[in-house]
């Protein structure tokens, strides 16, 4: 019997997850525990290993699409066993036998991703759809037929909030909650409504600027043999803000700074999420072909870093994040829209002045040479459509907490303690076996302002 | 502050500063003389004038036969104003204090309520309760009470809070016309408050609750002495930019359901407080009412009760205040549910 | 006229004429019917719950209401067939009521147990033992006041004087010197517990003492003695004197209820309650006294008979009540 390689429940509250990537076509050959595909979750991103050796058949799921926890997306013949019909008794098809989406209970996983449970008799491939209510719905009263929400993971939201959502047309999940615990409210949808009625918003780009293809931009330095580091810059930076740090950096290693899209020489791309920015970040990492690397991020670039190493964790000997975001909702939102939206020296330099913890540090040449490379209005308006949707309302959208707690390779965090875009007391909440150094007299681009000291910390890189 | 009181009063009705205890006086005078059928019975209400002045000297004026002084046994006292509602008289039974129903629930739960029902309709008892109630006179527990969420329970029954001596008066005549059992829970503190009362014969609609203060960022729907606790807090509110709308419920059974679901439709927020016990006391049937009707599709943040301690009331004036809402509670409660606006 | 007769004359034969004291054992047969068609629909299944018979009664319910008119009220128990039918009662209806139907005393929804007939004065049969005395004392307050005349007959059964009501409704009716007649139907048990267990005087009738009414224990099963009692009761109420206290000793020849099973009470001391029977006993007495002939009495009982299988008749083919209406009277305009 084949082998059957399931979507994997990998977090408590999870339904479902979206295959990113298959590591292994079909009909090619794997071995057991070798990276089978990438999943995405609301959550996370994560590799799954193979259940099995042998060679991989019926991929019935495609990247892209999205499987109920605990149903098939493949199956691994052992070497030698005749390639039938699909297992399932399922013809043809990809994605069009989902089952119904199986409801999280608490089976105590969380944080290390379960190895996929090949036919586990817990986890039956076919979940039999519930049964209709009977009559006893048609007694309920009329307002009740729209009042109750669907069953599954919904956005916390008032019943005002929804009322308004539903006589507008609109997806309660797509409106950002600023109420208690992120309840969504009814100003909140009117927010929503305002924004959309605008011809243009800080977050809807601009008509005069379109995505592009292509790869992301990868900036390379550095000789040697040892094991090359991998730089991943900030929000509204680019591959050359790393330059002071490279020259403290331990010499040997070569050195790769990508950059992240819409920014620096990368295309400017429309991203809507976190999980696609990660995407396709690890697309340009896996481009570079490397066996090991050294990790390394500021802010953004951090949080990417360490959604990075949650699923390449193999090739990643060691991670380091500046100045991390994804630690906590608090950002400095001004600041970020400020930066994004400006369109002279004059109006960046008051945000710049906000990034390091002494802003004689930002001269007004600094701020000329930050505003040239921004002079393009495609990538200041590419940046602010990223920016709406990883920092909605200036509030951090996205969490690399579980990610943290995953890793287990080498990870330290490097904070100034002066920084006035991220309270570094978002540092504290990471897990006790990452190591921390805080520096008093640095802001947010310890990097930067403490190059030298930054770079001992380097030095007993391998 | 009457904005909203619904009373029938005919306009051209001159209006006099009484009592909340005065205006009950003068309800049931103006009943008595009108109708050889009324009657008021209850213990130490002649002479004596009531254990709070209510009856006052009405029985020089009407005599022992029609104020009638009965031996202390409020079922058998209850029972007999039961019989004779069925029978021809129009009786307002005083309980002395309402804690006292509780010996005379048989004839208040069993016969008054239901007679007319097991009876198939055949019989009505318009039998009138008057029920001194609630705390803050140091009586503590078994003199205290607010029980009016119990009677309110039993279908058959009315059960009416007047705030206001206008109210107190009109509902005491409304009661009196309407066929059916009323019980008028009246608060003990607010017999010596004093506003305006029209001369005359007028009545406040039973099931008709009165809007006391317009709104717009959140409703506190209130009874009995609660109103003016709500109305002083709306006050303070105003000033710091929160504009609460007051509903003062005025009759719990049966409820105003549509002036209760209009504020919150338009306030989208809601507050309950009432002096009875919180847990299963009216705030949870408006706010059952609210979220099962289509207002629900309006709240904008969850319903929150103020009630009574889960205690009995207490001695020690401290304890005895710290037992029922007060304005602070009230002011709190609004501010934390007015934070709420985003 | 009872100058006439011979001095040991019943009071009943002298007080009633041969036409009334025909209608009374009339209604008593009504009544023994009545009953026995209750049980016979029971044990079919046509009845929904449960019923509380008064058979081995009937002279008590009859002749307590022989001093009484329409205006007259009464209040009853929850075994209060009897009074029904003794206080005019049309045995149709309440077989109707029994079933359940629109057509009954109250529209079904009262049942055995809140049996009334308003229009001829009975203001209900009630569930709550003693619940109906503070009842009949407001009755008997709306009586005085208004001046209408009327007295009231409060029954209950020995159970009920030992109910807080009981001394309650006693006392005000005599402060206030109301028109009412409270009438104790002792038939020794109160469910099982028998009154020398429950009670601490040995007639209850002494307890009028404590009233300061009076107070006379009589044979409930003696139509006569039931009537004369009643008669001197009844009289002193409507005269202003105040209430009295009428004793009635009686038996119930069925247990309590349906669901009794009879552990508490000999056979013998049935059977020989039954030897009194109190219809046995009137018919006797209009025989030995002239009223009526054997067979005219036979007349009466088959024209019971008839009766009760007519009403029987009219219950079964009565509309059921519409269920929608459950909510119906529960107030005189609905509310909602």
């Amino acid at each position: 019997m084949p082998v059957e390689v399931i979507m994997p429940k990998v977090d408590m509250d999870m339904a479902s997850g979206r295959i990113a990537v298959w590591h292994v076509e079909a009909g090619a050959r794997v071995e057991k525990s070798e990276a089978l595909f990438d999943i995405e979750t609301d959550k996370a991103a994560m590799e799954v290993e193979s259940p099995a050796s042998g060679t991989l058949h019926h991929v019935i799921a495609e990247a892209g699409s999205e499987v109920a926890i605990g149903q098939p997306v493949a199956w691994i013949y052992a070497d030698g066993e005749a390639v039938g019909p699909r297992p399932d008794g399922t013809a043809g098809g990809t994605n069009d036998d989902h089952g119904p989406q199986a409801s999280a209970s608490d089976d105590g996983m969380s944080g290390k991703a379960r190895p996929p449970a090949p036919s586990s008799p817990e986890e039956p491939a076919k979940r039999t759809p519930e049964p209709a209510p009977s009559g006893v719905g048609s007694a309920l009263p009329a307002a009740l037929s729209h009042a109750v929400p669907p069953r599954g993971t919904l956005p916390r939201a008032t019943p005002k909030a929804r009322r308004l959502a539903r006589d507008n047309g609109l997806e309660i999940a797509a409106i950002d909650g600023n109420g208690p615990r992120g309840r969504i409210q009814a100003g909140d949808v009117a927010r929503h409504l305002e924004a959309l009625s605008r011809p243009e918003t800080a977050s809807a780009a601009p008509l005069h600027w379109s995505p592009e293809a292509g790869p992301l931009s990868v900036l390379r330095s550095g000789k040697g043999d040892k094991t090359p580091i991998v730089l991943l810059h900030g929000f509204a930076s680019d591959g050359a803000s790393w330059a002071p740090l490279l020259a403290s950096l331990p010499t040997g290693h070569p050195v790769y700074r990508i950059e992240l899209p819409s920014h620096g020489r990368s295309p400017r791309r429309r991203i809507a999420s976190f999980a696609e920015l990660v995407r396709d970040m690890r697309q340009a990492f896996d481009g570079l072909g490397l066996q090991q690397a050294h990790l390394v991020g500021h802010s953004l670039g951090g949080a990417v870093a360490a959604a990075l190493a949650d699923t390449r964790a193999r090739r990643i000997a060691s991670l380091t994040l500046f100045n991390p975001a994804g630690l906590g909702p608090e950002i400095n939102g001004p600041a970020l829209a400020g930066i994004a939206r400006a369109t002279r020296a004059e109006s960046l330099a008051p945000w710049l002045k906000l990034l390091p913890a002494d802003e004689e540090t930002i001269t007004s040449n600094y701020v000329r040479s930050v505003m040239l490379a921004r002079a393009d209005p495609a990538l200041r308006a590419a940046q602010a459509d990223l920016a709406g949707h990883l920092f909605p309302d200036g509030v951090q959208a996205f969490s690399i907490a579980a990610a943290l707690d995953r890793i287990e390779l080498p990870t330290r965090i490097i904070w100034g303690k002066r920084d006035r875009i991220i309270p570094w007391s978002h540092a504290l909440r990471a897990p006790g076996r990452i190591s921390l150094n805080l520096f008093e007299n640095a802001g947010h681009l310890p990097h930067i302002e403490l190059a030298g000291q930054i770079g001992i910390l380097f030095a007993d890189m391998k | 502050m009457n904005m909203d009181a619904g009373t029938l009063a005919r306009p051209e009705q001159e209006t006099r500063e009484l009592s909340y205890a005065e205006a009950i006086r003068e309800a049931m005078d103006i009943a008595l003389a009108a109708d050889e059928r009324v009657v008021l019975m209850g213990e130490d209400i002649g002479v004596y004038g009531g254990a709070f002045q209510v009856t006052g000297d009405l029985v020089h004026k009407y005599g022992t036969d029609r104020v009638i002084d009965t031996p202390i046994s409020e079922l058998g006292g209850a029972g007999v104003a039961v019989g004779a509602a069925m029978t021809g008289l129009r009786p307002i039974f005083e309980f002395q204090f309402s804690d006292f129903a509780t010996l005379a629930m048989e004839q208040i739960v069993n016969q008054a309520a239901k007679v007319r029902y097991m009876l198939g309709g055949a019989v009505s008892v318009p039998v009138v309760m008057r029920m001194p109630a609630g705390s803050g006179t140091g009586a503590a527990a078994q003199h205290s009470q607010s029980l009016e969420a119990w009677f309110a329970h039993v279908p058959g029954l009315k059960v009416v809070q007047p705030s206001t001596p206008e109210d107190a008066k009109g509902l005491l005549l409304a009661a009196l016309e309407d066929p059916d059992p009323v019980l008028i829970f009246e608060h003990k503190l607010l017999y010596k408050m004093k506003g305006e009362v029209p001369a005359g014969h007028y009545l406040t609609p039973i099931g008709k609750a009165a809007i006391r203060r317009k709104g717009t960022d959140l409703t506190i729907v209130a009874t009995s002495i609660m109103v003016h606790k709500a109305l002083e807090a709306a006050q303070t509110l105003a000033g710091e930019g929160i504009e609460a709308e007051v509903v003062d419920l005025r009759t719990i059974r049966p409820i105003d359901r549509e002036t209760v679901l209009g504020s919150v439709r338009k306030t989208s927020r809601l507050l309950c407080v009432y002096e009875g016990v919180k847990t299963l006391g009216i705030g949870a049937e408006i706010s059952a009412m609210v979220a099962e009707s289509d207002a629900f599709d309006y709240l904008d943040a969850p319903i929150v009760r103020l009630g009574g301690a889960e205690c009995p009331i207490p001695y020690n004036p401290d304890l005895e205040r710290a037992a029922v809402p007060q304005v602070p509670d009230i002011l709190q409660a609004a501010r934390a549910l007015a934070g709420e606006r985003v | 006229m009872p100058d006439l007769l011979p001095e040991n004359t019943p009071f009943a034969i002298a007080r009633y004429t041969p036409d009334e004291l025909k209608a009374a054992l009339r209604k008593m047969y009504l009544i023994r019917k009545f009953e026995e068609g209750a049980e016979e629909s029971y044990t079919r299944g046509l009845i929904h719950g449960t019923m509380h018979l008064s058979i081995g009664q009937e002279a008590s319910a009859v002749g307590a209401c022989m001093a009484l008119g329409d205006a007259d009220k009464i209040t009853s128990t929850h075994r209060g067939h009897g009074h029904c039918v003794a206080k005019g009662a049309d045995v149709s209806r309440m077989f109707a009521e029994f079933f359940g139907k629109e057509s009954g005393y109250c529209r079904g929804r009262g049942g055995s147990m809140h049996i009334a007939d308003v229009e001829k004065g009975n203001l209900g049969a009630n569930g709550i033992v003693g619940g109906g005395l503070p009842i009949a004392v407001g009755a008997a307050l709306s009586a005085k006041r208004l001046g209408t005349g009327a007295v009231t007959v409060c029954f209950f059964g020995d159970g009920a004087n030992n109910e807080g009501a009981f001394h309650e409704a006693l006392n005000m009716a005599a402060i206030w010197k109301l028109p009412v007649v409270f009438v104790c139907e002792n038939n020794k048990y109160g469910m099982s517990t028998s009154t020398e267990r429950s009670t601490a005087v040995r007639r209850i009738a002494t307890r009028a003492d404590a009233y300061a009414m009076p107070g006379v224990t009589v044979d409930g099963n003696d139509f006569s003695a039931v009537s004369e009692a009643m008669d001197a009761a009844v009289a002193r109420a409507r005269a202003g004197e105040g209430p009295s206290l009428v004793e009635s000793m009686t038996y119930r020849w069925r247990g309590h209820s349906k669901s009794d099973r009879n552990r508490y009470r000999s056979k013998e001391e049935i059977a020989d309650w039954m030897a009194r029977d109190p219809i046995t006993r009137m018919a006797d007495m209009l025989v030995e006294h002239g009223i009526a002939t054997r067979e005219e009495i036979a007349g009466l009982e088959a024209g019971a008979d008839r009766e009760i299988a007519e009403a029987i008749e009219f219950a079964k083919t009565g509309e059921n009540p519409k269920v929608a209406e459950v909510t119906r009277d529960v107030y005189t305009e609905a509310v909602q």
